[in-house]
């Protein structure tokens, strides 16, 4: 095998996941949130795939590419919910969603 | 000499990813942010590569990169000065929340691999030459893995139609 | 026979479940006749039962009738029986025959009040109550009895429940017999610890025959005299009593003169056994028997209450009753309850048709000369008053007598202190009863009387009248629902003691001794001795009320003894400061320091702490978006931990 070992892969992917969350959690714009969600979807996917070359099944990868049709239609829908929040004139801005506010 | 050059593209594929990644989270513009995840989803592609995952690789580029960012950028185009927001504010306990989980999710990722596989993820197994290939993945899409297959086209069917009925003009809204 | 007992037992129970039942929808002289009828089914019962007892040879009078087992558990047994021998019929008859008489009486005197059902529905559950204590088979069903006619006693004193002096004076009544019951039942405890059983054979057994050791038998004795005090209102329980007349006049009649206080001579009669085995204490309650008769007598003296005179007569009666079931003279105790029944009823009633005459006036001192405007009511309250002071051929004469002459033949030191007791009582007998019937029917018409006298009718504003009180003079003085059992009781007084003739004939006394046998038995010529110096000193009481009456003076004058007197010997003041305000002490304190701030402080805690968590739970819901994507990533984290760990 060439290249670095399983080992690495994971740890990039674990590092990926956490600036993920980070995002997430941290940035007020939903488009922001949006693209950190995607950050994290890929570092699955790149663990994946490290796994799938250290176990030498094909499976691996397989799932990658339905993690990236899901992760395609998650987006689709998640821009149509910030055009609708600008079709109604209200800010993009996660923290003035407080409905659930009690 | 191949494996030093796997070793150095490696590296830096790495570290393009992790730092377009923490340029993804901290550009004020989303125009930035956006473009910052392609630089991300592209070095990616590269550690696919190397990984001998082709397929996915050249899906992570033509789908990815391709259509899901191109999306991206057409809505912040339309929204345009409206896409502004603050950085991030709100309680310090949030902001100091999301720096601790990330670091807290990241160090446990670490320590379950070594404690727990330890030195099993050494060796790997020899791979095929079509390992990676278009049709190998298409084999397992369509005999194991079918149903998968299936519901994933479902999944995007209904997106579609999600993504539609979102953006459909409604009588009352749009008379302002 | 059984039938004819059991008859009696339930009557009244059914009569005042109907009364009870029917709520509103019978009208009052409905529940009257109900009531009424219902005793005197009971007393039918017990007539024929004690007809055809009274025709059975000596040795077979004892009858026990099991209904059905009430308790049952392995070492201990009790069931529903009823016990039908001399003593208990004679209890019956008196307790049916008397009872109805009085509850007839109350339909003219209760009429019209407010609540009438409720109170012949008492009166009804009083008579079931007290025909429970007396035909129990077993000691357990007596306890029942004893605490249900305390519960009666307390219902009925109580009726008038707008007044604060009425519900004070019943629950006085209700918690010093409390204190007996308390007693009662921590000598029953020793019997089921000792002889495992609270049948009448059985530990009767075990107390003659030897087997329960002098300090058991001693304390339950005591345990049963603790309660016969209580019961019976003698010292130093006996507060309660002239307080109780707060009830209405029937109510007193009945309960606190023919039937519950003698429910305590009753208790030692039948549990004979239990105080032979136990002379000390047995001879203590002749002894507090004594005591009551003196202190009751003088105390009586200087009251200005018509009913409270008779009751402290009450008091001092029963203290000769037990001082004859304590020197074991238990013939001659039943035969003075007998006789006290009636005798003091027929004072109580015709005592309540003056009150009822003159609209709830029951001060002496403003009555006078109503020996013209009342002449029925004058000769029956004469009659009792003779009875009562023990003037012969009236029925006290023979009872009071029999009683004293058993002291003598007792002997001893006991013996003779106790004929100096009895004898002194007689006088003061004579003495406070005439004392009270010179002030009420003789001297001129007061201002009150005069009011009154116009006709029952005229002005009256004590409840309605019945319409027979307005025709003929001779039911001018009250409703014929009245008259009539007043005059019952008179002849009853006046002949009733005729069943017992020392040398002649004694059936009354033979009757009883199958049941308790006397310890001691008078000869004739003590009898007549005693008899002949005991109502000299009855006639010299009354002659002496009489002198103090002509001049216009009272018998005790003013002064420090006269102020003991009518404070009651300051009895009342002992126990309030003994008992009544450290418990009130105490119970203040408890509700300052533990009451308030523990428990209720508790509470409030508890509630302000719930509502405390509810606000500070109810924070987690910030409706921050990235709080909760803040939250769920941390539970994430967390739960890796967990699982990497369980692994």
């Amino acid at each position: 095998m060439l290249g670095p070992d399983t080992t690495w892969y994971v740890a990039v992917a674990a590092v990926l996941f956490g600036i993920g969350t980070t995002g997430v959690i941290l940035r007020r714009s939903p488009l922001i949130v949006l693209l950190s969600l995607e950050i994290m979807l890929n570092a699955s996917n790149l663990a994946l795939v490290g796994f799938s070359r250290h176990f030498a099944t094909v499976d691996g990868q397989v799932f990658a590419i339905s993690v990236m049709a899901v992760a395609a239609a998650e987006v689709c829908v998640g821009l149509g919910l910030i055009v609708a929040f600008t079709r109604r004139k209200m800010e993009l801005d996660v923290d003035t969603l407080t409905e659930l506010r009690g | 000499m191949g494996n030093f050059l796997v070793w150095v593209i490696w590296i830096a594929a790495a570290l393009a990813c992790i730092s377009t990644g923490v340029a993804v989270i901290s550009f004020t513009n989303p125009f930035y942010s956006a473009l910052a995840l392609i630089g991300n989803l592209a070095s990616l592609a590269v550690l696919f590569l190397l990984a001998s995952a082709e397929f996915v690789a050249a899906a992570q580029i033509l789908v990815y990169a391709g259509a899901v960012m191109v999306m991206f950028l057409f809505v912040i185009a339309y929204l345009g000065g409206r896409a502004d927001a603050p950085w991030a504010g709100g309680p310090r306990w949030l902001q100091l929340g999301a720096f601790i989980v990330g670091a807290a999710l990241l160090m446990e990722v670490i320590v379950a691999l070594a404690t727990k596989a330890g030195g099993d993820l050494s060796d790997g197994e020899e791979l095929s030459r079509s390992f990676g290939s278009p049709a190998e993945i298409g084999r397992l899409f369509l005999t194991d893995h079918l149903l998968a297959f299936e519901i994933t086209s479902i999944v995007l069917l209904v997106a579609a139609v999600g993504g539609v009925v979102l953006g459909m003009k409604s009588s009352a809204e749009d008379n302002a | 026979m059984i039938a004819g007992a059991w008859l009696c037992l339930l009557a009244p129970l059914a009569g005042a479940l109907l009364i009870t039942l029917a709520g509103t929808h019978i009208s009052r002289s409905a529940a009257a006749w109900i009531s009424t009828g219902s005793v005197f089914v009971g007393f039918a019962g017990a007539a024929v039962a004690f007809l055809q007892v009274a025709g059975e040879n000596v040795d077979d009078r004892e009858h026990l009738s099991t209904a059905y087992t009430w308790l049952g558990v392995p070492g201990f047994k009790v069931a529903m029986q009823i016990l039908v021998d001399p003593v208990s019929l004679t209890m019956m008859l008196i307790i049916t025959g008397v009872g109805g008489l009085i509850v007839w009486y109350s339909m003219g005197y209760m009429k019209g009040e407010d609540e009438e059902r409720r109170y012949f529905a008492y009166m009804a559950f009083f008579v079931f109550a007290m025909l429970m204590l007396v035909m129990g088979g077993n000691l357990l069903l007596l306890l029942v009895g004893w605490g249900l006619v305390g519960l009666a006693s307390y219902l009925l004193i109580g009726f008038y429940h707008d007044r604060p002096e009425a519900v004070a004076a019943a629950k006085k009544a209700f918690i010093m017999n409390a204190i007996g019951d308390a007693t009662m039942a921590l000598g029953f405890f020793l019997l089921i610890a000792k002889t495992g059983s609270l049948d009448f054979s059985t530990v009767f057994a075990a107390a003659s025959d030897g087997s329960l050791s002098s300090s058991t038998a001693n304390l339950v004795a005591l345990g049963l005299l603790g309660g016969a005090i209580a019961k019976s209102a003698q010292l130093p329980l006996h507060t309660w009593l002239p307080d109780a007349m707060e009830g209405p006049t029937p109510v007193s009649a009945l309960i606190h003169a023919a039937t519950m206080v003698t429910a305590g001579v009753y208790l030692i009669v039948r549990t004979h056994a239990i105080f032979e085995a136990a002379p000390n204490v047995q001879h203590l309650s002749a002894i507090i028997g004594g005591v009551t008769i003196i202190v009751a007598g003088v105390i009586a003296l200087v009251q200005w209450d018509i009913k409270r005179v008779i009751a402290y007569s009450t008091m001092s009666q029963i203290g000769y009753m037990f001082l004859a079931a304590g020197i074991g003279a238990y013939g001659y105790a039943m035969f003075h309850l007998m006789t006290h029944a009636f005798f003091k009823a027929l004072l109580f009633l015709s005592a309540g048709i003056i009150i009822h005459h003159l609209a709830g006036e029951q001060d002496i001192r403003r009555m006078g000369g109503l020996r013209k405007v009342m002449p029925f009511t004058h000769a029956a309250f004469l009659v009792g008053a003779l009875a009562l002071a023990g003037i012969p051929p009236l029925s006290g004469f023979w009872s009071k007598d029999g009683i004293i002459s058993s002291a003598l033949a007792e002997g001893g030191a006991l013996g003779y202190t106790l004929v100096v007791i009895g004898l002194v009582g007689a006088l003061l007998t004579g003495a406070y009863t005439f004392r009270l019937y010179y002030l009420v029917f003789h001297g001129e018409p007061s201002e009150l009387v005069l009011e009154h006298s116009g006709g029952h009718g005229s002005g009256h504003s004590y409840g309605q009248e019945d319409a027979q009180s307005h025709d003929g003079h001779g039911h001018a003085e009250g409703p014929l629902s009245m008259l009539i059992p007043v005059g019952v009781l008179t002849v009853l007084a006046a002949i009733g003691g005729l069943v017992v003739i020392p040398g002649v004939w004694e059936p009354f006394l033979t009757w009883i001794d199958g049941v308790a046998e006397p310890l001691v038995t008078p000869t004739v010529a003590q009898e007549y001795a005693t008899s002949a110096v005991a109502v000299a000193l009855a006639a010299a009481g009354i002659w002496l009320a009489r002198r103090a009456f002509a001049a216009g003076r009272e018998l005790v004058a003013d002064g420090a003894v006269r102020t003991t007197l009518e404070h009651k010997l300051y009895f009342d003041e002992l126990y309030d400061t003994v008992f009544s305000r450290p418990a009130q002490v105490i119970a203040n304190r408890l509700r300052t320091d533990i009451e308030e701030p523990i428990v209720q402080g508790s509470l409030g805690e508890i509630g302000a702490g719930v509502s405390d968590a509810a606000v500070g739970t109810a924070r987690l819901q910030t409706g921050l978006l990235r709080s909760y994507a803040l939250v769920i990533a941390a539970s994430v984290a967390v739960l890796v931990v967990v699982f990497l760990a369980a692994r």
